[in-house]
């Protein structure tokens, strides 16, 4: 993983946070690869991201997943150099963030990338339309043409005849919603939201969450979504990453993290994750057994399990799985009876 | 583990022992001090110069006879003075002083009322404007309208000078960490320094007069406007900032569009705070020549006649009041940013119109018609005032004798006596002994030795009788200050009713310059220490209230609730839970109770208290004493630290 993948849209390299004096010191010394309590009692220092790297490809939805002091926050920081990073590097289109100049670096955030945040960051004396012009506006952009181009994100974020508002006449859901208003005006590459829903009630949340997807298919924006709700990171991620102490424990798509938990503190996360929600018949699939019927129904193995059961309870023969073109095995309704019985224990 | 659990066992033993120890000491300076009584304790007549304060007066007869000779002053002091004078006789010109080719400023008393209605009205509201305006009205009854006016435009002057630097170095001390590092040690010893201190000084090198007052006056209010201003942009809610940064705006940008937007309503509460504090201190000011109503005051207290100062006194309460309902009701307006409707301010706009017509007219009745420019005579009432307020002194004076007689005897005979036959009265090497002891079980040995050697430099100066004087009143004051304030403390932090009762007063009483409390006190208590250490009480006691009431009602709930379900008294739950869970607030609270009782009772010099506060006013008026004068205000300082720091480090060690 040392080599950075200049297809991707984000590539992160070996990227550490310490915080404390002398923080280059720890960085590969023997130091680093103490547990948290040891190296502040040691050093004093914290290292709230340890040697992280992944890709995140254009248009993919990348969700970093972790409790509160997992480091997330610090790493979507690092990432955009809102926290200074100790060490590592960053590629955004192949360009790196770390070593830009301070001008070079606002124009990057002028305009390749823009951010969400928890606590949404809206300015409270100016109203919607100049909250999500701001950007336009340190831009240099004049005043009736970023307006024009606010109100066409407006539209975009279901916040129409609300522009002259103040953000104290608005509802959390609605706050967020001139967040992302915001974060989508300058038409970025990237966006980073910041656990964005997590200061919402759960029925706004859902509606935000559903929100994300609609704007991600409209606009097909990269994300990098920081969450700690797990049903949020299988609902809107392509890739999830969870993290802990700082490192990333675990990286894969939805359905590999419920297959197959890398150890423990992963598989205790995903105990109350609905498999049959989540898995594909790809999991299930089995070569036939002795005397099986495979002469049933053929359905493709990137099926969800859920959506498919109903499908193979009411057939009588077990299911062929086909992947490529290929026969993977089969699925009887046994098989998807075992999975949801599992589930309701 | 074991290491830990020894710790601790042994700092509550510590702890309780502490206690006791100061008990012990105080039971061994006792006999000492009874034996050796006046024995070593330097006490100096008033008249006799020293070597350090000889050379002081001795330092500032050449810098008088340096004036107009040295370069310092011809390229920086004079330059200085002559630019704030010239600033402070436009505002004066404007308002107080005869305009150029003219017998009256440029506006009457009409016009000034005109001029400041329209101000308030357009900053605040109409209720405030109708206060503001029958108050200025009040002055001119009172028959001290010129010297309002004069205080006005003195304080004015010294708002703008103090707001126009005090506000950017606020900005930088909020933006950035090494800044407020490096002003941090000047604000906090501006906090510290009793206002009577740095008059004198100034003088010496700015003349007495309306320059040296406005520039002492501008020492005392910047380093509050820093700290507000900083305090405001420190404290904001940092998510939009962070936001604004992500954005690719530059630190300028995120400045001019974010945080000073958002933290315009706290800066503006620094307005008035600052606003405040140089009303108090131009009043002050008086002892060195600043024009307006503190000079009736002075001269009132110079001759003790009650009547006089209670009616400019009564003006400067007015002044106060003015002054403070007008800043501030621009800030405490509810916080929100939603700007008014197009119908709220086509309405604001008519009605601002007509104000202004008002305006116009009074502004220029105020510079055509006489009855309009100068205050009619006629409507001068502070005669018939002044000589009532005699007479009801008198009569209090007779009839309530007992009481105030007792009470000023039985606080002067047990308490001032005694503490001042300890600290005065010892041996000078007893008392230094004893005090060193005592700060190191208050605060521990860095601060022990910090008061060993300021105690040993106030000696070296020669002025040791005189500091443990003021020191004794200082105690006595705070100790009398600390027993009513924590009672009312604890009264206004358990009860909604009381703290509605109480808080006019205590915002009002923390509006007033000191120098007003001293006159009903002299008309109560007779030129005498008592008379100083009231004023100090009557002075901080809302800011102990304030502090303590606070601390009181922060202490948490559910703490209260258990004590309550276990079926505690109210005695119990004040005793056991809500004054040991508020113990940081209460020193805090003497801490400031320290501080501010010190700088009255220096003051206090000026109604016969004697001590360090005596020796700078005679210093300021008999040349030959100047130095000696010098050397108590610098006393004085180092008596502040003194306290400050013992103060301080003990409530870091006791306070969690």
């Amino acid at each position: 993983m040392n080599q950075h993948n200049t297809s991707s849209a984000i590539s992160v390299r070996g990227l550490w946070k310490v915080f404390g004096e002398n923080p280059e010191n720890i960085v590969g010394s023997t130091d680093a690869s103490l547990p948290k309590a040891e190296l502040l009692a040691k050093t004093g220092n914290t290292a709230a991201v340890r040697d992280i790297s992944f890709d995140v490809a254009p248009g993919e939805v990348f969700v970093v997943m972790g409790l509160s002091g997992s480091g997330k926050s610090t790493l979507v920081r690092c990432l955009t150099r809102l926290i200074e990073p100790t060490a590592g590097s960053v590629l955004l289109n192949g360009e790196d963030i770390l070593t830009a100049s301070p001008t070079r670096l606002r124009e990057l955030r002028k305009s390749a990338f823009s951010m969400v945040f928890q606590h949404f960051g809206l300015l409270p004396h100016r109203s919607v339309i100049d909250n999500i012009a701001y950007s336009l506006e340190i831009n240099g952009m004049k005043k009736a043409e970023r307006h024009k181009k606010a109100e066409s994100v407006i539209e975009l974020v279901g916040l129409q005849g609300y522009s002259q508002a103040y953000p104290e006449q608005l509802s959390g859901g609605m706050q967020q919603r001139v967040g992302l208003a915001r974060a989508l005006a300058v038409d970025p590459q990237v966006m980073f939201l910041d656990e964005p829903f997590s200061a919402l009630d759960p029925l706004i949340r859902r509606d935000m969450q559903s929100e994300v997807i609609r704007l991600h298919k409209e606009v097909g924006k990269t994300m990098v979504f920081i969450t700690h709700d797990l049903s949020e990171a299988m609902k809107l991620g392509d890739r999830i990453a969870i993290m802990r102490d700082g490192a990333i424990v675990q990286m894969g798509t939805p359905e590999e993290l419920v297959a197959k938990p890398a150890d423990s503190y992963v598989a205790d996360f995903m105990r109350d994750i609905s498999k049959s929600h989540v898995l594909t018949l790809k999991y299930l699939a089995r070569p036939a057994g002795a005397g099986e019927d495979t002469s049933g129904l053929e359905l493709p193995a990137e099926t969800i399990i859920l959506e498919a059961s109903k499908v193979i309870l009411e057939s009588r023969r077990p299911v062929k799985v086909i992947e490529n073109g290929k026969l993977l095995g089969i699925v009887s309704d046994q098989d998807i009876l075992r999975l949801l019985a599992e589930e309701t224990v | 583990m074991t290491v830990l659990l020894n710790n601790s066992f042994i700092n509550r033993v510590w702890k309780i022992k502490s206690r006791y120890l100061i008990l012990i000491i105080i039971g061994i300076w006792t006999p000492l001090a009874l034996i050796f009584k006046g024995m070593a304790n330097l006490e100096l007549p008033t008249y006799q110069n020293t070597f350090a304060t000889s050379a002081a007066g001795d330092a500032a007869a050449s810098i008088r006879g340096n004036r107009t000779k040295s370069t310092a002053f011809i390229y920086f002091f004079n330059p200085i003075r002559a630019f704030i004078n010239g600033f402070v006789e436009l505002i004066r010109m404007l308002i107080a002083t005869p305009a150029p080719n003219s017998i009256i400023p440029v506006l009457g008393w009409l016009g000034v009322i005109g001029v400041v209605a329209f101000i308030v009205f357009a900053t605040s509201n109409l209720r405030t404007m109708l206060l503001a305006v029958s108050l200025l009205i009040g002055c001119g009854f009172l028959g001290m309208w010129t010297f309002t006016m004069d205080t006005i435009a003195m304080t004015l002057a010294a708002v703008i000078l103090s707001l126009s630097i005090g506000i950017p170095l606020g900005v930088f001390a909020g933006l950035s960490d090494r800044v407020l590092k490096i002003l941090t040690p000047f604000l906090d010893l501006a906090q510290i320094l009793p206002t009577l201190v740095y008059l004198a000084p100034l003088a010496l090198f700015f003349l007495i007069g309306a320059a040296s007052a406005t520039i002492a006056t501008m020492v005392y209010s910047i380093p509050l406007s820093i700290r507000i201003t900083a305090h405001a942009i420190r404290n904001l809610n940092q998510s939009p900032i962070e936001a604004s940064t992500s954005m690719g705006a530059t630190t300028r940008q995120t400045l001019t569009k974010v945080q000073l937007p958002m933290g315009k309503k706290m800066i503006v509460l620094g307005i008035n705070q600052t606003v405040m504090a140089a009303l108090s201190f131009v009043v002050i000011a008086a002892l060195i020549a600043a024009p307006g109503l503190g000079k009736p005051i002075v001269n009132a207290l110079t001759i003790r006649n009650v009547g006089n100062g209670f009616v400019a006194g009564l003006a400067v309460v007015f002044v106060a009041i003015m002054l403070d309902r007008s800043t501030s009701a621009a800030a405490k307006t509810k916080i929100s940013f939603v700007p008014p409707t197009a119908q709220e301010i086509k309405r604001r706009r008519i009605s601002l119109a007509i104000m202004g017509i008002i305006t116009v007219l009074s502004v220029w009745l105020s510079r055509n018609v006489l009855w309009a420019a100068i205050w009619p005579k006629k409507l001068d009432v502070s005669n018939p005032i002044s000589r009532f307020t005699n007479d009801a002194n008198d009569w209090v004076v007779d009839n309530v004798r007992i009481i105030t007689v007792t009470l000023k005897d039985f606080i002067s005979n047990y308490l001032l006596n005694s503490i001042e036959t300890l600290l005065a009265g010892s041996p000078w090497f007893i008392t230094v002994a004893m005090i060193y002891v005592i700060a190191l079980i208050l605060g521990g040995r860095h601060v022990a030795i910090l008061s060993l050697g300021l105690l040993l430099v106030i000696i070296a100066c020669g002025l040791w009788y005189e500091t443990m004087v003021t020191l004794t009143q200082t105690l006595v004051a705070t100790l009398l200050t600390m027993i009513i304030g924590v009672i009312l403390g604890v009264w206004i932090g358990r009860s909604e009713r009381a703290d509605k009762i109480l808080r006019p007063f205590l915002d009002a009483g923390q509006t007033l310059p000191a120098f007003v409390y001293l006159v009903p006190m002299l008309g109560l208590f007779g030129p005498t220490r008592f008379t100083a250490i009231v004023t100090g009480i009557v002075y901080s006691i809302p800011v102990v209230v304030k502090i303590v009431g606070e601390g009181i009602r922060n202490v948490s709930s559910t703490m209260i609730e258990a004590a309550t379900s276990a079926g505690s008294t109210a005695w119990q739950i004040i005793t056991k839970v809500q004054i040991p869970a508020a113990k940081k607030s209460l020193l805090l609270a003497t801490n400031q109770g320290l501080i501010f009782v010190l700088a009255v009772v220096v003051i206090g010099g000026f109604v016969g208290s004697g001590g360090l506060g005596y020796l700078v006013i005679v210093g300021s008026s008999k040349p030959e004493l100047q130095g000696k004068g010098l050397i108590a205000g610098f006393s004085i300082l180092l008596l502040g630290v003194m306290i400050d720091r013992i103060a301080n480090a003990s409530a870091r060690k006791y306070g969690n």
